[in-house]
């Protein structure tokens, strides 16, 4: 990996994904941001920029791109709207177990309508009982003839009330060391989104739970082999949902640093813009250096899963990496801002609540640090 | 098939240029990194082409003249849905003025061959003559409609365009071939898209140098360009600024004092 | 074949067999170029039923009018039009021939100097003759002026906002010759002009206007452009905008002042949320008072104004119309 830059095709790719957020995502931020809700405009005008299908194979319509052009797009995205960024890279994080160890039946079934947008997609992992500990998950599944009955509830689940398609982790009922994951689909019987949360950031993208009594699974639902599903479950969340937060926290570092700026040009103390001292300086850099090493640590890890590798590990650390620069780069930014900072007026008020929401996501920085340490003791 | 020819060109980026400036010294250009980007207008010439594309079979060439670094507007277009893209781009077409831009434009036509529309956007963010388009019309020997709002039938051989005016319109009937500039009412040019940058990896861009144009270097460029900037200069301010100050309300009062003050209000 | 310098042209336009404003106001300017070259200045003018309608340009500082007066140039018809300034500037062979920055003149300008293979230079803001005696065309770019020559080839040609020269005291003692010129029969028929339709704008036209309020990108949406269109309704003044306004769409094309735009010179000017970029600041002549409302305070717009408030637009301008407002009440009162 020696040559650091983008090339011709990836920087229209950012481009398009630039314009697409300026013109479709940023008008409807300030609804996003009063409502709490997922924006339907927002939703179709990803489906019809192409979003969803990125990184879904050509074959069963999509773009077939790579990690790299996610990360493009998700960082542009971010850079307006992190809980719409969220919620697209969770649509991918969703598809990837079906992209990953679907059969072609299920390829064929599923993959088309998502990468129109015309379904949407999520994962369902996260419950009360385990989230960092995924083994300390409670849903349950027995085989009753050629399908499957789950029981169980998740929570924390992003587009849980939009979500057509949801690949779900369960325990064997009957063996506490098998799992196995499953579409669940909307509509299902016995399985519905109940309680929407209301969080502090990233408002705008859409949490919730959701219940599953007694539902009844087909076999052909069936993601993978049986017993082997951790594998499955974890395998997406460890790439794509890494990747994905990367993506959004450097969209939001960059959106931290772009209003920190404007704001140090604009802000006249001692007769002079505060961009000419030292402290308002140094936060500046500091952002900066960050927002630098971040970039590298996320473009490295995408790079070597566009070659066919796997980079689980890389994205642990990009993701740590970024997620924690990202929330210290919105403090500096509400810092600079003095009091102002904390103004609803003042975009750089929302970037520190959605900072907040970077950390848990897709793994907490401890459970980061307990991945990269097995990484280096193995 | 019809066949169209847009040409676009590479601009400093509008939001940015203003910040490129007369040093007060040397009276030169001081050195300012803008990103180029397509011209504005002629995003809404493609957007044109791009229309008539839908209803029928057309071949669009995306031409355009400038420094190597406009290749990438040039792919821009192809991933909007131009078939073709060329690039004249070459040490003797530098320094050129609207007239000279235009006589290059328009013998690369002529090398493209039969072509039935020219689009051009209705001026250029930087220069902003609004010259290229008339002119490159003129050497081709082609009727041309400038201000272009909207195209009220495009049926060959003949169509209808409805031309701006300061003040309302002209309709106009035009023989085809012919030159249209175009202005920002015409249309809302579509956004660039992932499938559109993908197509574009199949499409060509060639580069045309002066050889391939096969005209004299006197004709092209700064050499064929009856124009030249005899010098720059800076312009002084007459004015010294007084900031009001406090409060909003007391700034708005203030503000308000001096303009009954001075009479205007 | 004389000694000397061809004359000076203007290709002046008429409506409604109303000489139009810029073209007296480049008459004059035409005479001050000819008197500097020893010459003659001379105007070029097309439309039906003309022939008592002259008078103004004689007036302004024509020697010379050349006349085209014929149903079939009523209306502006390109190809007709540029073939017979064409023919007759091969034959009387102009040194400098000016046009008004209109609708007619920016496509008139190109489709001539293209067939003359001549130079020209668009929305010039002065025009002196330099030491050797040639055009010298100034234009504003990059925060200052840019002066275009055409050395070589000729006719010199450049078009003209109105509003740039003043128009000239007319002498009604002037006169001079009317040469007619008649229509070509061998015109063609690529292009044809079908109809034509004027449109009333509404609203305080710009060039007349007392007061006048400008805006530009920093509105930041429809909203806030609103509140700027609210400011020049209580303040009683004309309503224009800058490019990114225009491209924004929340203003038509009409109301862009600049270079390649309306040019304005009233009593009061206000900027708001406009960084005073020369292609616009140079369409503002002749105000008594400037202001400018802009949330940076380095930008470049407050080096060209008198007072300067340093503020949110959004912010600012609804507080300035209740105060504005306020005072139109008590004013009354008393």
């Amino acid at each position: 990996m020696i040559d650091f830059t983008f090339t011709e095709e990836q920087e229209m790719f950012r481009k398009a994904a630039r314009e697409f957020a300026e013109t479709q995502v940023a008008p409807k931020v300030a609804e996003m941001e009063t409502t709490g809700e997922v924006c339907d405009e927002v939703v179709k005008a990803l489906g019809k920029a192409e979003m969803m299908a990125l990184t879904i194979p050509e074959e069963y319509g999509g773009l077939g791109l790579g990690y790299t052009a996610r990360l493009i797009a998700l960082e542009e995205i971010s850079k307006v709207s992190v809980g719409t960024a969220m919620m697209l890279q969770v649509f991918a994080l969703g598809i990837e177990p079906i992209i990953k160890f679907g059969t072609k039946e299920q390829k064929k079934k599923y993959l088309p309508a998502l990468a129109k947008g015309e379904r949407l997609a999520s994962t369902a992992v996260t419950e009360a009982t385990g989230g960092s500990d995924p083994t300390g998950i409670r849903t349950s599944y027995r085989k009753e003839g050629n399908d499957y009955i789950l029981n169980g509830r998740k929570c924390f689940i992003t587009n849980s009330h939009i979500a057509d398609t949801i690949t779900t982790l369960a325990k064997d009922n009957e063996n506490p060391k098998a799992y196995s994951t499953f579409i669940l689909e909307k509509g299902m019987e016995g399985f519905k989104p109940t309680h929407k949360e209301h969080k502090l950031g990233m408002r705008g993208c859409n949490t919730g739970e959701l219940a599953i009594e007694n539902c009844r699974v087909p076999g052909e639902n069936l993601v993978g082999e049986e017993g082997k599903g951790m594998r499955v479950a974890l395998g997406a969340i460890g790439d794509v949902g890494r990747g994905g937060m990367v993506g959004c926290a450097l969209g939001l570092q960059a959106a931290c640093l772009e209003a920190s700026v404007k704001f140090a040009n604009e802000r006249i103390l001692y007769g002079k813009p505060i961009s000419n001292l030292q402290t308002i300086q140094n936060k500046l850099a500091e952002i900066k250096i960050d927002l630098e090493a971040g970039r590298l640590l996320g473009y490295r890890a995408a790079a070597i899963q566009d070659k066919g590798g796997r980079s689980s590990n890389e994205f642990a650390v990009a993701k740590y990496f970024t997620t924690e620069a990202a929330q210290k780069a919105a403090k500096m930014a509400v810092d600079i801002h003095g009091g102002y900072g904390c103004m609803d007026e003042y975009a750089v008020s929302r970037y520190l609540r959605d900072s907040f929401v970077l950390g848990p996501s897709a793994g907490t920085s401890d459970i980061m640090k307990v991945i990269i340490a097995r990484w280096v003791l193995s | 098939m019809m066949n169209i020819v847009v040409c676009v060109k590479a601009v400093p980026d509008p939001q940015q240029a203003c910040n490129i400036k007369i040093d007060p010294v040397t009276k030169t250009l001081m050195r300012c990194e803008v990103p180029l980007v397509l011209n504005p207008l002629d995003k809404n010439a493609m957007e044109a082409a791009l229309e008539l594309k839908e209803q029928f079979d057309t071949y669009i060439t995306a031409l355009s003249m400038g420094p190597p670094d406009a290749e990438a507007i040039v792919r821009e277009c192809l991933a909007l849905g131009a078939d073709q893209g060329i690039l004249l781009s070459h040490r003797a077409f530098a320094g050129a003025d609207a007239y000279a831009t235009a006589y290059t434009l328009a013998t690369a036509i002529r090398k493209i061959g039969t072509v039935d529309v020219v689009f051009c956007g209705m001026a250029s963010s930087d220069g902003s003559t609004e010259w290229v388009g008339p002119e490159i019309a003129t050497f081709l020997d082609l009727p041309v409609v400038t201000m272009v709002e909207e195209i009220v039938e495009c049926q060959r051989p003949q169509w209808k365009v409805k031309a701006s005016l300061a003040h309302g319109y002209r309709l106009m009937q035009v023989q085809l071939p012919a030159v249209f500039t175009v202005t920002r009412e015409l249309n809302t040019p579509r956004a660039l898209v992932f499938s559109g940058i993908i197509k574009a990896r199949k499409k060509s861009i060639v580069h045309w140098g002066i050889d391939d144009l096969g005209v004299p270097a006197e004709t092209v460029g700064l050499e064929g360009s009856p124009t030249i900037v005899s010098k720059l200069s800076t312009t002084e301010s007459k004015r010294t600024v007084e900031f009001l100050t406090g409060t909003r309300e007391e700034k708005a009062a203030q503000l308000l004092l001096k303009l009954v003050d001075s009479g205007v209000v | 074949m004389k000694n000397g310098y061809g004359p000076v042209w203007v290709i002046a336009e008429q409506r409604d067999c109303r000489i139009r404003t810029v073209s007296l106001q480049l008459m004059g300017q035409a005479q001050k170029l000819a008197e500097g070259l020893n010459t003659t200045a001379e105007a070029v003018l097309f439309g039906n039923l003309m022939e008592h309608h002259v008078r103004p340009l004689f007036a302004a500082g024509a020697d010379r009018v050349f006349l085209g007066s014929n149903p079939k140039l009523a209306f502006y018809e390109p190809e007709i039009y540029v073939q017979m300034i064409v023919r007759l500037a091969q034959e009387h062979e102009p040194e400098i021939i000016l046009l008004g920055s209109t609708t007619m003149g920016r496509e008139l300008a190109p489709l001539v100097a293209a067939r003359l293979q001549t130079g020209l230079t668009a929305h010039c803001i002065d025009l002196i003759l330099d030491e050797n005696k040639i055009l010298e065309q100034h234009i504003p770019a990059y925060g200052g002026l840019l002066s275009i020559i055409c050395p070589k080839q000729r006719p010199q040609m450049a078009t003209i906002a109105k509003g740039v020269f003043a128009i000239p005291e007319p002498d009604p003692d002037r006169s001079g010759e009317i040469i007619p010129v008649s229509v070509p029969e061998d015109v063609s028929s690529r292009l044809q002009t079908l109809e034509v339709v004027h449109q009333i704008p509404d609203g305080i036209p710009l060039e007349s206007a007392n007061i006048v309020v400008a805006g530009g990108a920093g509105a930041g949406d429809p909203d806030g452009w609103r509140q700027i269109a609210d400011l020049a309704d209580a303040l009683n003044a004309a309503l224009g905008c800058t490019r990114p306004v225009v491209d924004e769409g929340w203003a038509p094309l009409e109301s862009m002042i600049g270079q390649s735009g309306r040019m304005v010179s009233p009593e009061l000017y206000i900027g708001v949320g406009l960084s005073g970029e020369q292609q616009h600041m140079v369409g503002i002549t002749g105000a008594k008072v400037m202001v400018a409302i802009n949330n940076d305070a380095k930008s470049p717009v407050f080096d060209q104004v008198d007072y300067g408030v340093v503020d949110d637009c959004r912010e600012f301008v609804p507080v300035l119309i209740e105060k504005i407002k306020a005072y139109q009440k008590n004013r009354v009162a008393c």
